[in-house]
């Protein structure tokens, strides 16, 4: 364990406070909640750098709901994301993936800016993000731009975001009413595990159980969280028969390119992706009330 | 408690079970650290230091999270409870003790933190969310049977 | 004739309320005045010889008081059975956690720094971290006279004869992996002078014990060394052996300060002790009627880097690989073996469950064959109050295997078994399994003894004194329950005094589930003792002896004519000069070892069974146990919640040990170092748990009881796989059973195919 006596800690009340601190050139590392950074600065797996203290920016703390989205603060934390009924109802696979982040305790502390910007393939925000599209509010001092969750991440913790930046905000326009979607995570045991894999999937049927729109992220099964374009296609226009689910979520194979770890092989996450994508699928397809 | 030259330290206030207190510490370190070190309050333990194992839970600012990963800049101006700032005649360690759900103790006061918080939310929970609010904390002499009955026991006094 | 008022009743913990509130103090909570950091530089390799090491930086850095290398230890060298273990290695590194160096410093960060300053110059050997590779000649030798610890030969009856009788032949090979104690108080204690004593306050599970290692490690008289083990935050075997108590015992020797030494959470996952990882090869021969007529067991058990308890774990095994049944003939090769692993030695269970745990899944591999209800072929062999057992020994104590059994057979979790085998969701499948164990409580063969000391004070107390450590199991509270009904008072109005070298006489080591029976017939020998010094003053008072002298409701009753108050008699053997304490003391009752053996056979063992429900998700490799039945044979329940509450957290450890505890290990390096990455079940994964006492009688028991600390663990694993087994069809013969290591079982026996291809 490394000791962080002479750690220099800058405490930002304020929005502006923090950028200007960030755009004095010095090397911060930025702390939200400091479940993810302050395990990795004692372990010694980050190198001890300064660090610039954003958690009490309040004004960084929110879930509102206006002219259609879903706009969500990059300090709140799982917890208040769990238990927000504006989630529940706007973006309710988000609301699932937040409970399984950890324990209580660190869904208290834990913040969806530190997850996003931690950039775990693991992370469990994640794949809800990319179901729904979500967009990403970053502030800097040349103002503020908006970046597509899928755009942000270009490779295994490579961010589209500069020293002076910081996310700021997360927006959610919902899909429309008729969309059903479930988070999945698998766990080494039924209490708080890391992801072995994890995902989510969205999906929109008819009356008649056609599939409309069908949309399927992963996690740690590649440098970034993926879209499964090749199982999504698969399921678009088909109706929601145990045999397209299949080959729905066989097709996902094509997507993915896990790697061995000290949680699982690669071959074994590749028949986790596969079976959690066809048993999220039947799930939703019983919710739907479509017989397979 | 002797700190190292090299230390930068900072006074930090805050509200310890309700009292007003300063500590003059590294503004880098633990709150757990802190509470244990420093004001030698042992009620709070270390488990793994790494928000693992659920042993340092306290409230900040009424909410359970973990000491080890609460640095005390972030600490200032807040308000702490730790297991000593429960009522000692409380109804939950009351259940404990007569449930039989304390053997070796060590994770004890973790669990009866987040429980303390558990019943100002959810007076009357189901044995399904006591289990899912307790998930973060590991006892690894009980089995967990009678910590969930005496949270129970507690709930329906 | 004791009125049992304490003893059978759910009496509340006297502890329990200060440990809720916080309030009691633990070995890690204790800041002595002035006192030092300690920090210990542990090894960069699982293998290498040290050429150098040069403290002098570490030395220099500010607030650094001392560096202590191997040149620092006067004898250094220790161990229970064979004194073999480095205090701070000299000539090689055998594992990645062996110490190498000592910092003392002002500050933690110092002591922290200051590590980083030490060097160490390494000449890796080639490491070896398979216990099979390391039976063979041309293996690394991780000790000079070669890698084999222990072995064990052992042939009764005509083994070859029963073979060839045979009507059905099974053979299998079993393995157990690495389990980690992970008690959440990690290894940790305080050291100080005090009256030219060198003092140290630690987790442990036997004070003496540790003062002897330490005196022998430092060349002092015992006499000049106190230790004292407090509240200790778990233990289950994993603070048998020395942890801080030496490197404590030094830094004050040496530097004549206070010192204080917690363990990190990495540091006690790689350095402590652990469970032996094992392989066990079975092959048995059955008749087809149902009778086990042979066993033939090969065990290979991984010693890790040093002996510590080893020898005795061995012991343990080969004495319960048959499992708890009247089997006509057996061949038991056993061997222990170094590796450069971490060190394996005591843990619940103590080698009992890795053999039993083979024997379980192979009794129900043979009731396949056979086409026999698993419960019945095991009533069928089921061992019984004087039945001669494997080696020969006659069991003459309470033996309730079979009424374990039975209790089993006919409760309706076993007897609905077939009625629901389908889940919720179609990937879904529910078993129930059933095995049975045995342990010998007490050490058996090897010789034993503990003394109790009861001392009266003037105002109506009774002080008990012993040795026992208070670990979580409830030793303390057992022992005040059963001194109040033993002395007629109230619980209130005992205290128990524990584990104080200074203060309390030796009650021998708390393992081997034995406190209660060694402690309590210790007891009842101090109650004797008693007896007999009222016998004394009642001549000096009255010019004879009485006939009788009795406890009861307060009084202590001299022949049905006069009475006293503890408080009276107190000041009457003051006044005479008598002395208020007497001692107890306990031999254990013991047989000579059957030659090769150092403690079988016990005479008292340990009983129980273990339903388990499971529900699989065939199509992750999920097993969750969503039920457990624990049966025990358990004498008589001293207190009824502590005895549940045992037996709730043994099986918990048992579904951890079967299911999700896997220690990453790769080549003598543990990957999996926190308990993130090294699970242990959370409150989610012990489902409910119904514990079932058959009160047999144990004779020699004080109060009828025995011990029950270890027996709730032994037979989890294998219900567990027994019921994976019963609902999917595979055999999995390896814990734990991980996820991934089921799932391509059952991909492999086709059950992922068969939901794949059901598109209907």
């Amino acid at each position: 364990m490394q000791h962080l006596a002479d750690v220099e800690v800058h405490s930002a009340r304020s929005l502006r406070e923090a950028l200007e601190l960030l755009s004095t050139g010095k090397r911060f590392k930025v702390l939200a909640g400091g479940t993810d950074l302050i395990v990795q600065l004692r372990t010694g797996a980050l190198p001890k750098t300064d660090l610039l203290d954003i958690s009490r920016i309040d004004e960084l703390r929110y879930i509102r709901f206006d002219d259609g989205v879903l706009r969500i603060g990059a300090l709140t934390t799982f917890m208040e994301i769990y238990k927000s009924d504006l989630v529940r109802r706007y973006a309710p696979v988000l609301s699932e993936a937040a409970f399984t982040v950890g324990s209580f305790q660190i869904m208290n502390k834990g913040t969806i800016g530190g997850n996003i910007v931690n950039a775990s393939p693991a992370a469990d925000s994640l794949p809800p993000l990319y179901v729904l599209d979500a967009e990403l509010v970053i502030v800097g001092p040349r103002g503020e731009r908006v970046v597509g969750i899928r755009d942000f991440y270009r490779g295994y913790k490579r961010l589209d975001l500069r020293e002076d930046e910081l996310v700021a905000e997360i927006r959610i326009r919902p899909p429309g009413d008729g969309y059903i979607g479930h988070f999945f995570k698998h766990g080494l045991r039924r209490g708080d595990a890391i992801a072995v894999v994890n995902g989510a999937v969205l999906v929109d049927i008819s009356r008649d159980g056609v599939v409309r729109d069908a949309r399927i992220a992963l996690g740690a099964v590649a440098p970034t969280v993926v879209r499964s374009p090749n199982a999504e296609h698969v399921l678009i226009g088909s109706r929601l028969t145990k045999e397209v689910m299949w080959r729905a979520a066989e097709a996902v194979l094509k997507d993915i390119s896990p790697i061995d770890d000290i949680r699982g092989s690669a071959a074994y996450r590749r028949e986790l992706s596969v079976n959690y994508v066809f048993m999220t699928l039947y799930r939703i397809a019983r919710e739907a009330g479509v017989s397979a | 408690m002797k700190f190292p030259g090299y230390a930068k330290l900072r006074e930090i206030r805050f509200y310890l079970n309700g009292k007003e207190t300063a500590v003059e510490v590294p503004p880098a370190y633990t709150l757990l650290e802190t509470l244990r070190y420093v004001l030698r309050l042992t009620g709070t333990k270390e488990g793994c230091a790494r928000g693992d194992c659920g042993e340092c839970t306290v409230l900040l600012d009424g909410v359970p999270v973990h000491a080890c990963l609460t640095l005390m800049s972030q600490v200032e101006g807040r308000s702490v409870v730790t297991v000593e700032g429960i009522e000692r005649d409380h109804r939950l360690i009351r259940a404990f003790v007569e449930e039989g759900a304390v053997q070796c103790g060590h994770c004890t006061p973790g669990i009866v933190v987040a429980a303390y918080h558990l019943l100002k939310e959810v007076p009357r929970p189901t044995e399904e969310v006591v289990r899912e609010a307790l998930r973060g904390n590991l006892c690894r002499c009980t089995g967990y049977v009678k910590i969930v009955r005496a949270v129970l026991k507690a709930a329906g006094e | 004739m004791t009125v049992q008022r304490a003893v059978g009743a759910p009496v509340a913990r006297k502890d329990a309320f200060e440990k809720a509130t916080g309030a009691a103090k633990y070995a890690s909570d204790l800041f002595p005045d002035d006192f030092l950091w300690v920090a210990v530089l542990r090894s960069k390799y699982p293998h290498a010889r040290i050429l150098r090491i040069d403290t002098s930086k570490a030395q220099a850095h500010p607030n650094v008081v001392a560096v202590f290398t191997h040149k620092d230890v006067p004898v250094n060298r220790y161990g229970v059975f064979k004194k073999d273990r480095p205090v701070l290695c000299d000539d090689k590194v055998r594992y990645i956690g062996d110490p190498v160096a000592l910092v003392a410093a002002e500050t933690r960060e110092d002591a922290l720094e200051a590590l980083k300053l030490i060097e160490v110059e390494y000449e890796p050997l080639p490491a070896v971290t398979d216990p099979l590779e390391a039976m063979k000649p041309d293996a690394p030798k991780v000790h000079e006279d070669g890698n084999i610890c222990r072995e064990v030969h052992l042939k009764f009856g005509d083994v070859e004869g029963a073979f060839a009788r045979a009507d059905v032949v099974v053979e299998n090979t079993y393995r157990t992996g690495v389990q980690i104690h992970a008690y959440l108080e990690t290894e940790a204690g305080i050291s100080y002078m005090e009256d030219g004593k060198i003092v140290v306050v630690a987790g442990g599970q036997s004070p003496y014990r540790d003062r002897a290692e330490i005196a022998h490690a430092l060349n002092l008289p015992p006499e000049m060394i106190r230790v004292v083990t407090p509240y200790v935050g778990g233990a289950f075997g994993g603070k048998d052996d020395i942890t801080v108590q030496i490197h404590l015992a030094l830094v004050t020797w040496k530097t004549g300060r206070p010192a204080r030494l917690v363990w990190t959470r990495e540091e006690s996952m790689i350095a402590g002790t652990k469970r032996h990882p094992a392989v066990i090869r079975v092959k048995t021969a059955a008749s087809r009627d149902g009778r086990i007529l042979a066993n033939k067991i090969e065990i290979v058990y991984d010693k890790g880097a040093y002996t510590a308890l080893g020898p005795a774990v061995l012991d343990v095994a080969v004495e319960n690989c048959n499992g708890p049944y009247r089997v006509e003939a057996t061949q038991i090769d056993a061997y222990s073996v170094y590796t450069n692993n971490m060190v394996s030695s005591a843990f619940r269970g103590f080698g009992a469950p890795q053999v039993i745990f083979a024997i379980e899944r192979q009794m129900d591999l043979v009731a396949k064959r056979l086409g026999m209800d698993p419960i019945e072929l095991r009533l069928r062999n089921a061992l019984r109050k004087g039945d001669r057992y494997v080696f020969g020994n006659v069991l003459q104590g309470s033996v309730g295997i079979a009424q374990c059994l039975e209790v089993a057979r006919s409760h309706p979790l076993w007897r609905n078994r077939n009625s629901e085998r389908v889940g919720e969701w179609p990937w879904l499948r529910r078993g129930i399994g059933v095995a049975a164990a045995m342990k010998g409580y007490t050490i058996g063969a090897l010789p034993d003894k503990g003394v109790i000391a009861l001392e009266l004070l003037r105002d109506g107390k009774v002080l008990v004194k012993g040795s026992f450590t208070e670990i979580g199991q409830g030793v303390v509270q057992a022992v005040a329950q059963m001194a109040a009904d033993l002395l007629g008072v109230t619980i209130e109005d005992v205290e128990v005094v524990f584990a104080d070298t200074e203060v309390t006489p030796d009650t021998s080591v708390t393992s081997a589930s034995r406190q209660v029976f060694l402690a309590g017939n210790a007891l009842r020998k101090a109650v004797e003792a008693l007896k007999e010094r009222v016998a004394e003053l009642e001549e000096r008072l009255r010019g004879r002896r009485p006939a009788d002298v009795q406890f009861s409701g307060g009084w202590v009753l001299v022949d049905s004519e006069r009475r006293y108050t503890i408080g009276e008699l107190a000041r009457l053997l003051d006044s005479f000069g008598l002395g208020r304490q007497v001692t107890g003391v306990y031999d254990v009752p013991r047989v000579e070892p059957i030659p090769g053996t150092l403690e079988i056979p016990h005479l008292f063992y340990m009983f129980g069974v273990t339903l388990a429900e499971v529900v699989v998700n065939v199509l992750t490799g999920e097993v969750n146990v969503t039920k457990v039945v624990s049966i025990v044979d358990a004498g008589k329940v001293i207190n009824p919640v502590t005895f549940t509450g045992q037996v709730e957290g043994a099986v918990a450890q048992g579904i951890g040990y079967a299911l999700m505890e896997e220690a990453k290990i790769e080549g003598g390096y543990l990957l999996t170092r926190d308990l993130s990455t090294y699970l242990i079940p959370s409150s989610k994964d012990v489902p409910e748990i119904e514990v079932i006492p058959v009160e047999t009688e144990e004779p020699e028991g004080p109060f009828g009881a025995k011990g029950i600390g270890e027996i709730g663990i032994i037979s989890v694993a294998p219900a567990i796989l027994n019921a994976v087994a019963d609902t999917t069809g595979v055999e999995p013969n390896t814990i734990p059973l991980t996820h991934e290591r089921l799932y391509w079982l059952l991909k492999e026996h086709g059950l992922v195919e068969e939901l794949r291809s059901s598109g209907s």
